[in-house]
């Protein structure tokens, strides 16, 4: 076996790894799992009507941020 | 008789008659029916599907004026501009019942112009919201979440518990490296292992030190950095602290494996490295978690306390902001009212609950030209008082700003650990050095002795050391937990095993604390219903006494209606069921209204009267608890000294006392004397356990090292103690010394095996005779070893 299929072998996973990691700290960092309860419970409320909100949200949020003037 | 109908809305049942029918739904209330037709015009009616059968408070329809949200002085306090220029405050949410209302409240905010972020957290009911302050005012919000069913009041979230949330994440971030890293080095060491033992290439080997290497990296320098901070800022206050032994042990290892790897001959140790790192990392982690949080304690304090009051304005009663009464102003309270300041009453007549300020649950009668104190209950009372101070200088905020300053001047007992370890890690360092500078002076080359004291440190790692403490105090928080103690702290359970003096408050510590029957004594047959309804419309202790007496005698007892009743304050009550006329109450009732009797004793007594004659007494009596006399002594056994101090008067102070053989008493103490008792035994080098359940204790409870709390006590009370008794017994209050103990005599056990271990390995390891990897293994060992030890006590327990 030549040493760059286990140099490979381990840059593979362990990058798997690394992208699985960081999806990880991403989601603490957003706080999705703040809330045990409602994290728990996000299951039940996650349909289409919900992913609409969620981008009419952003989008109301970018509107407003452009038209906001803080004095 | 129609079988009861649920409302639509809140699911609550009532009989159809009473309900108010809308096509085919039925609703209790005509808020139900408005936040019915609310939900559906917004077409939000997935919430009855989500929220399915689960009862809601129909909502409420009187609120405070929202338009006090708007005010300057309120976005002064509580409103926050966030990076973007939006204006962000943190709402408690009253009403959440349930994951649907959480939606509920998200989806209504989301939908509302101007409203930026809305994140409700169902757990604690903390809300933030972010919006738009020139597009939508906060009251409109308010209303909005009003209009819906829920109720919502600020808090001041205050830079304590933002920093406290922050630092946990911070750590769950460090840990999720830390064990990706070291699951993944495992697997590669297993490879470099079996490599070690059947022969592998060089080739091959430093291509598993370099992925090994990778993977180590962010480990010791993201994962590991509290403890090049720690150790940095021991170093700048002198102290030669853990978190130093730590970080020179995995960096000079780190380095160690990095020159290793790089000449291409010998053993590179970086598992060594992430473990010791993970490892620390997790006790560290254990530690704090388990911290109490201060800044909860101080909100829910704040929020008890209502912001308006009634004041008379131009012959009128208006309501004002509790901080916008001046001295002089008259101020209304009518019964089952707060007293919100200090003053002295000009009209009206009442009974008052001062249980707050001296723990005693029997009612003060007071009339005009008498003084109110703030912080006291309005039982039956209708007054006007004048405010003799205002707000700011009242006796309420003053224990409220006493508290703040006692909870964040807590006394802490520094951990034995940390103290052993301070002396620990210089003498390991200065061995390992020691050991350098001996091996390459008699003729080593440079890397075998480098090698040397490199296995020094890492067999004296402080793996073991640091999981001593965490390790034994979970042990000891989950014995206390099934035995119905609850540790907030872990700290708590070495602090409370170093106290020497145990302060006990008299009423609902020592004794029971309501009056209960002790005899019944029946002159003439009467039928007990009377009696049970004439005590279930009071609020008086005695009469409840009574009422759970005659519950307790007769479990399906039902009550009747009478044509009149009326309470006299601090006489009892009257009441007339058709022709009969009914009496209940003290000795005083009965010489108003010219009935004779001719029986008395030393207790605490309640007539009860038929048509002018007496037909039954019944004895009360607050009955001292089961165990107090054992545990005094037991207490005695151990050295702890027992002091009982109540606001109580003399004569009942001296009277229990004596019942349980306590001999230091004092009493008629008010909640600040209290606190300052247990401030003076601490500037003479005491450390005080304080016992007590009500608002009066509060004060010493946060004062005292270890405040314990009846699970029975108030709200504000059990939040500040740090051990709460779930059962009220003085049985678990022993349980608590014996756990604390226990797992006291356990940290001590752990440490010794841990230093033990050191003592035997080190010196073999200063001989050479260690190379680095029996080390790591050692090192895993020891801890092992205190893990396991910490277990046995737990089975040991359990079996009892």
């Amino acid at each position: 076996m030549d040493n760059w299929v286990i140099t490979m072998m381990l840059g593979v996973s362990i990058f798997l790894g690394a992208v699985a990691l960081f999806a990880f700290l991403w989601a603490i960092k957003n706080g999705q799992f703040d809330d045990e309860e409602k994290f728990l419970n996000a299951a039940k409320f996650d349909g289409e009507d919900e992913l609409n909100d969620a981008l009419k949200q952003e989008q109301k949020k970018e509107a407003l941020k452009k038209s906001y003037k803080p004095e | 008789m129609p079988s009861k109908i649920a409302c639509s809305h809140c699911h609550l049942e009532f009989e159809p008659s009473v309900m108010i029918k809308d096509e085919e739904n039925y609703f209790c209330c005509s808020g139900c029916q408005g936040v019915f037709h609310l939900l559906k015009d917004e077409g939000l009616e997935s919430f009855y599907e989500k929220s399915k059968n689960i009862t809601l408070s129909p909502p409420s329809q009187n609120f405070e004026d929202s338009s006090s949200f708007d005010t300057q002085s309120f976005y002064d306090k509580f409103v926050k501009i966030n990076k973007d220029g939006f204006c962000e405050v943190s709402l408690i949410i009253e009403g959440i019942h349930c994951s649907a209302c959480v939606w509920l409240n998200e989806k209504v905010l989301h939908k509302m112009d101007g409203v930026i972020e809305a994140n409700i957290n169902f757990t604690n009911n903390k809300a933030t919201i972010v919006w738009a302050d020139d597009v939508v005012k906060l009251s409109a919000i308010i209303d909005t979440i009003r209009s819906i069913g829920y109720n919502a009041f600020a808090y001041d979230s205050m830079a304590q518990e933002t920093h406290a949330n922050k630092e946990r994440k911070a750590y769950y971030l460090k840990m999720a490296v830390a064990i990706f890293a070291s699951m993944n080095i495992m697997w590669i060491a297993v490879a470099q292992y079996a490599g070690y033992f059947s022969g592998i290439t060089q080739d091959v080997k430093t291509i598993l030190n370099i992925a090994e290497g990778i993977l180590a990296t962010p480990v010791l320098f993201y994962s590991g950095w509290v403890f090049f901070r720690g150790g940095y800022y021991g170093l700048r206050t002198k102290v030669i602290n853990m978190d130093l032994l730590v970080a020179t042990g995995a960096t000079l290892t780190y380095i160690y494996s990095i020159y290793i790897t790089l000449i291409q001959k010998g053993e590179a140790y970086f598992d060594s490295v992430s473990m010791i790192i993970t490892f620390v990392l997790i006790g560290k982690f254990l530690e704090i978690l388990s911290k109490k949080n201060a800044a909860d304690t101080l909100d829910k304090i704040a929020n008890s306390i209502p912001s308006e009051v009634k004041v008379v304005k131009d012959e009128k009663i208006v309501t004002c902001k509790l901080d916008d009464v001046k001295v002089g102003d008259i101020v209304v309270v009518t019964s089952g009212e707060k007293v919100l300041l200090d003053g002295e009453i000009i009209k009206g007549s009442g009974s008052f609950d001062e249980s707050n300020l001296t723990g005693e649950s029997e009612p003060v009668y007071k009339s005009v030209g008498i003084g109110v104190i703030s912080g006291t209950l309005s039982i039956d009372a209708d007054i006007h008082f004048i405010a003799t101070k205002d707000f700011k200088h009242s006796t309420l905020s003053n224990i409220v700003k006493l508290l703040e300053s006692a909870i964040n001047k807590k006394p802490k007992i520094q951990q034995m650990a940390n103290r052993l370890s301070e002396h620990f890690s210089s003498a390991i360092l200065g061995l390992a050095l020691l050991t350098f500078l001996g091996w390459w002076f008699w003729p080593h080359s440079f890397e075998t002795s480098l090698m040397v004291a490199v296995s020094v440190i890492i067999i004296a790692c402080p793996c073991a050391l640091a999981l001593a403490t965490p390790v034994a105090t979970l042990v000891g928080l989950g014995l206390g937990a099934s035995r119905g103690v609850l540790f907030k702290e872990a700290a708590g359970l070495e602090i409370m095993a170093k106290v020497d003096t145990l302060i006990l408050d008299k009423t609902g510590t020592i004794t029971v604390g309501k009056p209960e029957v002790i005899k019944e004594h029946v002159f003439e047959s009467f039928d007990k219903k009377l009696l049970y309804s004439l005590v279930k419309s009071s609020n008086h202790p005695v009469a409840k006494g009574v009422l759970k007496y005659i519950k307790e005698e007769d479990e399906n007892i039902i009550d009747v209606l009478f044509d009149e009743f009326s309470q006299i304050p601090a006489q009892g009550i009257k009441a007339k069921f058709g022709e009969t006329q009914l009496l209940g109450g003290n000795k005083k009732l009965l010489d108003e209204n010219g009935v004779e009797v001719d029986f008395f004793t030393q207790e605490t007594l309640f007539y009860f009267v038929i048509n002018q004659r007496v037909v039954a007494v019944y004895e009360l009596q607050d009955k001292i608890k089961e165990g107090v006399k054992k545990l005094v002594k037991s207490m005695k056994k151990m050295k702890i000294e027992v002091i009982m101090l109540t606001g109580d008067n003399e004569n009942a102070a001296k009277k229990v006392a004596s019942q349980v053989s306590i001999d230091n008493l004092f009493y008629e103490q008010t909640p600040q004397s209290k606190a300052e008792f247990i401030n003076k035994l601490h500037s003479k080098n005491r450390s005080v356990v304080m016992v007590g359940d009500g608002v009066n204790d509060i004060l010493a409870l946060a004062s005292a090292d270890i405040g314990i709390v009846m699970g029975s006590g108030s709200d504000i009370a059990v939040e500040v103690g740090d051990v709460v008794l779930l059962n009220n017994s003085i049985k678990s209050l022993e349980d608590a010394f014996k756990i604390s103990s226990t797992t006291f005599g356990l940290i001590k056990q752990n440490l010794f095996i841990s230093l033990i271990y050191n003592a035997l390995t080190i010196p073999l390891a200063m001989a050479g005779y260690v190379i680095p990897l029996a080390a790591a293994i050692s090192m895993s060992a020891s801890s092992l070893l205190v893990v396991g030890n910490s277990m046995r006590i737990r089975h040991k327990w359990n079996k009892d």
